[in-house]
This record gives C-alpha cells, sequence and structure tokens, in this order.
C-alpha cells in the first residue's frame, strides 16, 4: 500500500510503498519519514504555481524528452485534448483522459489519469506507429 | 425505440472523426444512432456505465469513446473504424 512520506531534511514528499533511500532534491541518506495524507497535503498546497495548460503542455513536453515517445504534432488535436483535460479535472476532479470514462472506482479509475500508463496498452504495444487512446502521446517517428 | 447507441464525448478526437461517419450512415442507410455525450452529462455517463459488461471486453478492458452499443445484439463496437465496418456493424 502506498503512503507519503516525508524528507526530514528538505521536506520533500514521496508517495509511494517505500521512501527513497536517497531525497532527489537535497540528496540525504535515508531521511524519509511516513506522514499522513493530511500533512502531506498541507505540506505540497499550495504550491503557488499556477497549473494552466500551457505550464501543463510544457510538463509533459519535458516528461516525453527522454522516453520513446512524443506528444503528438497535430496542435489541433492536443488543443481539442487538453480543453477536455482541464474541463475533467474542472468537473470530475482529475484529468481523466477525455476520451475514456470514469467507472467511480477511485483506485481504478487512476488509471485514466493523464498521462496514463498508455505503454502496457494494446493501441501502443508492438505498433510502430503506436499511440496511446487518445493520441495525446505517440511514438516519436 | 432506438437499438443503436453511440457514446461520445464533446473533446475526443476519435469521436469527432467519427460523427460524419455516423450522419453519413443514418442519411445513406436510415440507420439511428442515439447520440449520447458522456462527460458533459451525469445521465449518459450512468448509462454507458451500466453497459460496461458487454462494453469493456470489445474496448481494451476499458469505457472508450466512441462507443457504439447494440442494445438488442449486446454487441459493441468502439474506437475510429472505417465507413464499412461500421456500417456493416450497425446493419447485424
Amino acid at each position: 500500500m502506498k503512503k507519503y512520506w516525508r524528507c526530514f531534511v528538505c521536506n520533500d514528499i514521496h508517495y509511494g510503498v517505500k521512501p527513497p533511500e536517497q531525497c532527489p532534491t537535497c540528496m540525504a541518506m535515508n531521511a524519509y519519514v511516513e506522514i499522513s495524507s493530511e500533512e502531506a497535503k498541507k505540506i505540497t498546497n499550495p504550491t503557488g504555481i499556477k497549473f494552466d495548460r500551457e505550464k501543463f503542455l510544457s510538463a509533459i513536453e519535458e516528461f516525453v524528452e527522454k522516453n520513446e515517445f512524443q506528444v503528438n504534432p497535430d496542435k489541433e488535436r492536443v488543443k481539442m485534448l487538453l480543453e477536455g483535460l482541464f474541463n475533467n479535472e474542472q468537473n470530475h476532479g482529475l484529468k481523466y483522459c477525455p476520451c475514456r470514462l470514469i467507472t467511480k472506482d477511485f483506485t481504478e479509475d487512476l488509471k485514466l489519469v493523464c498521462p496514463c500508463n498508455f505503454l502496457i496498452h494494446e493501441t501502443y504495444q508492438d505498433k510502430e506507429d503506436g499511440e496511446c487512446w487518445c493520441g495525446l502521446f505517440v511514438k516519436r517517428r | 425505440m432506438k437499438n443503436l447507441i453511440m457514446f461520445w464525448a464533446r473533446e475526443c478526437p476519435h469521436c469527432k472523426h467519427m460523427m460524419p461517419l455516423v450522419d453519413r450512415l443514418e442519411n445513406e442507410e436510415g440507420i439511428t444512432f442515439e447520440k449520447l455525450e458522456i462527460w458533459h452529462n451525469e445521465e449518459n455517463a450512468d448509462l454507458m456505465r451500466s453497459y460496461r459488461d458487454i462494453i469493456a471486453p470489445k474496448c481494451g478492458g476499458q469505457l472508450r469513446t466512441p462507443t457504439f452499443l447494440n442494445k438488442e445484439t449486446k454487441d459493441a463496437l468502439c474506437g475510429e473504424v472505417e465507413y464499412e465496418t461500421l456500417k456493416e456493424w450497425a446493419s447485424k
């Protein structure tokens, strides 16, 4: 089961089954202590960073840099999908894929938060022109 | 009573692609789809979820859009398909 962990040196927050041995922010060793989700929320929110569409786009552009996939070069498609993602976040709480529907099982629905793990999907795997279901991410060509 | 449903989403590019093909099918073949938007209408979303057992096995285990559902034959087709594929499926 995933838990929240706080670096006692720099307050870096980690969410996972185990804490990292080394804090990726301050490099301290064996620095993480388990905390409550309420505490994690208070420490990380608000961050003061306005996470609008432009910021999200730059985040996923950075995310794809060292991966075998890229953000779809079709800008109109990307614009439509970002519209859907942000509408879903506003109306349904998280940036759920605009081309799938939540089941109302929260854990199950976390699989639909963009970027999802599309590497395991049949629309991406073993395909030269593979892409995530909605087409926001495509294999680098 | 309509037996064919198209579950679609407003910001889904696949749905945008398929909509003219559905319109063409309706005009040329007289086949009618009940078109239900699922991200901005909770009633439609609940209806789609109620057909999960039929839809998911045909759609990568998920509820994806667009999904074409035949309520009578309990068959589903999802994603972008060629016009002829949709026509054949809808004519069954």
